[in-house]
């Protein structure tokens, strides 16, 4: 292989780590409610997409971190209102009804943005878009490394929110025994509630930090952001926020150099198999997280 | 609980939905139907079509309406069925009008995906008694894959050939920048329209003299583009072409941006010169050539413009084949002498589709539109350039 | 009468990929593959109608038949995972399965010209139905009579001891375990079975459409398919037809006359659905209480057992 296509080859796994960026933050989402409520929200990526589209409202009179600020902020409003109409009104055992609400739930948004916005794609401002790090004979996107450190920054939040706060406490608790949380005295709905509005926060910066790196917002995103979003949680194990990260990551990369070796057609197909060989041979992801009494 | 009483209430709805309205009329109302996308990412195009083609039954019908077989006026009512762009509802749609007691054309639809499938249900060839395929002329407005219209003789399309437009860009780019001589192509692999055109652009291209270096692949719902534009730059090709829909067109320029490529000549996709592509990029698609089979340069193209602003829509190629689909078919009513009474409706379908045929050329905003054997247009076209936020005309060639 | 005609044609094949879903459903899987199986039932059928000239009852057949084989080939490594990796699993299998038929560009000259998949622009001339002069009619009684006999078959399944044995494993897995029951025969046959039925159903269903392509088959004729089952109520085959002349019946076709709101109901009728039926249209009777938010109370005779999705 010549030189230059050695550089491109690299250049190209680390635009799709930096890029996987993205997809870690919408697994921590997706984990994050797998691990406390066992439920799937197959809803996730479509109100984080959602969010991001509020957030276009204010967007000729903000400046770009405040439409971030409140892109979050309206993820999170999503996040309550997916868990008042999807989660609260349906008995904890029967999995397949909470996740047949949360595809209705998907489709009820998709085609609200559809309908609000003809279908046609949205300019969304990007924050950092004209920074670029030389290194070497390699290029950083900094927007995408801003993506990322905002990623690993809501990791450390994360993890001081649920070891150190008397929330996390409560999450955690519920997650392991949500019976004995109860004789505790602690309230299983308010707590599932605030892990949704939580996740609803990160789902909306999500959504922001997504279309920043894309520059337009647009329906088609959805989808696959929901699959990609699932394919990072299972990689990275289900509930471990680190392992989501770096699913995110390795997804990203993988993506990447798939597409360089094999072409646009192909890729997806090898991104699948990378999963199944996951399955395979690592069935409980990156980092496992120790189960609970089941 | 019985069967019946448990479901009592999924049952009458069903029932009150299914059965067929009553008509009701004190002037004729001769009916025009349309289908195309008015759900799902395509949206904008089912309502455009729909728009114009209701504004230009109202201009109709201001005018006195149309003329029907035994004298009497008609006035034009449009219904718009939505078949969300998936292959099973365009042909429940196209089904649903032909079961109809009213209904003797259809415009759609908007999607060639559904478009090749409904054009599949149709008898192939008039009179063949051993074809029960779907006996229903369709005048399409929109979708644009090409060759579609062959598949039937039931079948007749309103839309550009992107043969003859791109053959005539890339000529015409050939004579006048003879400084472009190396081209680099995108293109959206996993769409129909823009595969196929892409090789069309390839194919036109190659013959004017250009050499085609080399081409990045992508898809439909790509979000990063950084592989694809890095092999561009590689290419340092004088003109880039893209084969694709606003949503990626806009990603791979934002991309290109951001890499430093900047060609000396942009070349787009038909579909892509709407108001889409500028909300997503205005900037980055500056100066981007696309040919079109619309902008406001005629009288009626003008007027049929500012009819579209004033309900609040704008025009684009699209739409306006869907006004002059609806001035044809108002001028075919007429030389075919169409009845448009629940008796007649049979024979009204076969005489509106052997009018179809007969056009030897038909109604357009640009122009006259010519008509080919294979039941497809020959339409006038001219090439716009994305200046500063809006389409503005680049050339119009004769 | 037409139009009638056409949309309990589609009933029936949307009924089919139900049923389909409800073998595996039954088993306490949730697998998003039988999309994947659909499609490959469609592309088969059509090119062995199309470009090799058989007659359509070999073709479904043989569709079926590579479809149920597939998934038999799938299901064993099934085995290895449970729950949402399960759900991940198989759709990134049918991801697999619609990415092929993206890349698949085989055709051959016949009379008709050029006829066979081409990749990204689909499969377009399977005209056997309108070449053979099949009537609406017919067509609408071959297929309801393969539904009819899926049904029959599923339901005699249900009753005998297979049936015992899928629903011994799909209500808890460790207890059937521990009686005896092997697993694997029970998960990868309902798979197996699951497959062929949905390979039929695509058969038909590229005979009806007469032209597919990889757009047909994607993420959402999947959930569409566990659809069915989970609206319709597991315990019951019946429920997946009411399900499916409800949601293709009239919340699809029916609810026209709402023009553009018809989009937007659609996922918030399912939803309420299942906020006030969530074991779905034809099972335990409509109980009010399921209105009231869920309270962590142990009921009369309830064990603490939450199952896992």
């Amino acid at each position: 292989m010549a030189w230059i296509d050695f550089l491109d080859l690299v250049q190209s796994i680390m635009d799709g780590v930096m890029f996987g960026a993205t997809y870690s933050l919408i697994g921590i989402g997706f984990t994050l409610i797998f691990g406390v409520m066992h439920k799937i929200n197959l809803s996730y990526a479509a109100a984080s997409v959602g969010a991001a589209y509020l957030s276009l409202l204010i967007v000729s009179v903000a400046p770009t971190p405040i439409v971030y600020l409140i892109a979050a902020l309206c993820g999170g409003v999503l996040g309550a209102v997916i868990y008042w109409v999807c989660f609260k009104f349906l008995p904890l055992n029967q999995s397949l009804a909470t996740l047949m609400s949360t595809v209705g739930m998907l489709l009820v948004l998709e085609e609200s943005i559809v309908h609000a916005t003809a279908g046609m794609p949205q300019n969304y401002p990007a924050a950092f878009a004209d920074v670029v790090f030389n290194v070497g004979p390699f290029v950083l996107r900094g927007d995408l490394l801003f993506v990322f450190l905002l990623g690993c920054a809501v990791m450390v939040a994360l993890k001081y929110m649920l070891e150190k706060t008397k929330l996390g406490l409560a999450t955690r608790a519920v997650a392991q025994q949500p019976i004995a949380a109860q004789i505790c005295g602690m309230s299983v709905d308010k707590t599932n509630a605030s892990t949704f509005i939580i996740a609803g926060f990160l789902g909306g910066t999500a959504g922001a930090m997504t279309g920043a790196a894309i520059g337009v917002l647009s329906p088609l995103i959805t989808l696959p952001l929901t699959v990609k979003g699932l394919v990072v949680t299972v990689i990275g194990g289900l509930g471990s926020i680190p392992g989501a990260i770096l699913a995110g990551l390795i997804v990203g990369g993988a993506e990447s150099l798939f597409q360089f070796v094999r072409g646009v057609s192909e890729r997806d197909i090898y991104v699948m198999l990378m999963l199944f060989v996951f399955l395979v041979f690592r069935p409980n992801g990156l980092f496992s997280v120790p189960g609970g009494r089941d | 609980m019985s069967f019946l009483r448990k479901n009592i209430l999924t049952l009458i709805p069903v029932m009150a939905a299914l059965l067929p309205l009553p008509s009701h009329s004190e002037t004729r109302e001769v009916k025009i139907y349309a289908f195309g996308a008015k759900s799902g990412v395509v949206r904008i195009f089912g309502l455009n079509s729909e728009a114009a083609m209701k504004a230009a039954a109202e201009q109709i019908n201001k005018a006195g309406g149309v003329t029907l077989g035994d004298g009497s006026k008609g006035k034009l009512v449009l219904e718009y069925l939505d078949d969300r762009c998936t292959a099973e509802e365009g042909i429940n749609a196209l089904r649903r009008i032909a079961s109809s007691a009213d209904g003797f054309v259809a415009v759609g639809p908007t999607c060639s995906n559904v478009a090749e499938p409904v054009f599949g249900i149709l008898q192939k060839k008039v009179g063949d008694a051993s074809d029960t395929g779907l006996q229903f002329p369709v005048y399409t407005d929109v979708a644009a894959k090409g060759g579609l219209a062959s598949m039937s003789q039931w079948a007749f399309r309103n839309v550009p050939s992107e043969a003859n437009m791109y053959k005539s860009l890339f000529d015409w780019i050939k004579t006048n920048h003879p400084e472009i001589k190396t081209i680099w192509g995108g293109v959206e692999k996993d769409f129909a329209h823009s595969n196929a055109t892409f090789n069309v652009m390839k194919d036109f291209a190659t013959k004017a003299g250009f050499e085609v270096k080399g081409q990045s692949e992508w898809l439909l719902a790509d979000t990063t583009f950084s592989n694809q534009v890095r092999e561009m730059r590689r290419g340092e090709a004088d003109l880039v072409m893209i084969s694709a829909h606003p949503f990626t067109t806009c990603g791979a320029l934002k991309e290109m941006q951001r890499q430093g490529v900047k060609p000396k000549m942009l070349v787009g996709l038909t579909s892509s010169s709407s108001v889409e592509t500028l909300q997503g990029c205005a900037a980055q698609a500056e100066g981007i050539i696309i040919p079109t089979s619309f902008a406001p340069v005629t009288d009626d193209a003008r007027k049929a413009a500012q009819a579209m602003q004033a309900v609040g829509a704008s025009m684009d190629l699209h739409n306006a084949a869907a006004w002059e689909n609806i001035f044809t078919l108002k001028d075919l009513i007429e030389k075919a002498k169409i009845m448009a009474k629940p008796e007649t409706i049979k024979e009204d379908r076969l005489k509106m589709r052997d009018a179809l045929a007969s056009m030897k050329e038909s109604y357009g905003l640009l122009g006259k539109v010519g008509r080919t054997e294979d039941r497809e247009a020959v339409k006038p076209f001219l090439f716009v350039q994305a200046k500063k936020g809006e389409w503005t005309v680049a050339y119009k060639p004769n | 009468m037409d139009f009638y005609i056409g949309l309990l044609q589609v009933i029936g094949v949307h009924t089919l990929l139900g049923l389909s879903a409800w073998c595996i459903l039954h088993t306490g899987q949730v697998s998003l593959a039988q999309g994947g199986f659909f499609a490959i039932g469609a592309y088969v059928a059509g090119m062995l109608t199309a470009m090799a000239g058989w007659p359509l009852g070999l073709a479904l057949l043989t569709a079926a038949l590579t479809a149920s084989l597939i998934a038999i080939a799938i299901g064993f490594p099934a085995l290895r995972v449970k729950g949402l990796m399960l759900v991940v699993a198989t759709t990134a299998f049918a991801e697999i399965v619609r990415l092929v038929f993206f890349n698949l560009k085989w055709q051959v000259q016949t009379s008709n010209g050029l006829i066979g998949p081409d990749g990204g622009l689909g499969f377009g001339g399977i005209r056997y139905f309108p070449a053979n002069a099949w009537n609406g009619l017919e067509i609408l009684a071959l297929i309801w009579s393969l539904v009819a006999t899926v049904m029959m078959a599923l339901w005699l399944l249900d009753r005998s001891r297979i049936g015992t044995l899928w629903r011994a494993v799909g209500e808890d897995e460790i207890a059937a375990q521990s009686a005896g029951i092997n697993l694997t025969a029970a998960k990868v046959s309902a798979f197996g079975i699951g497959g062929a039925i949905a390979g039929l159903a695509g058969g038909i269903f590229s005979h009806n459409t007469t032209h597919i392509e990889h757009g047909n088959f994607t993420i959402l004729l999947a959930t569409f398919a566990i659809t069915y089952p989970i609206i319709g109520g597991l315990k019951s085959l019946l429920g997946t037809l009411v399900a499916v002349v409800f949601i293709q019946g009239f919340l699809i076709e029916g609810l026209r006359f709402l023009g553009d709101w018809r989009s937007l109901l659609f996922g918030a009728m399912i939803l309420a659905i299942l906020l006030i039926r969530p074991t779905g249209l034809i099972s335990a009777p409509l109980s009010l209480q399921r209105l009231k938010p869920t309270k962590y109370e142990l009921e009369k005779g309830q064990t603490s057992g939450a199952r896992h999705a």
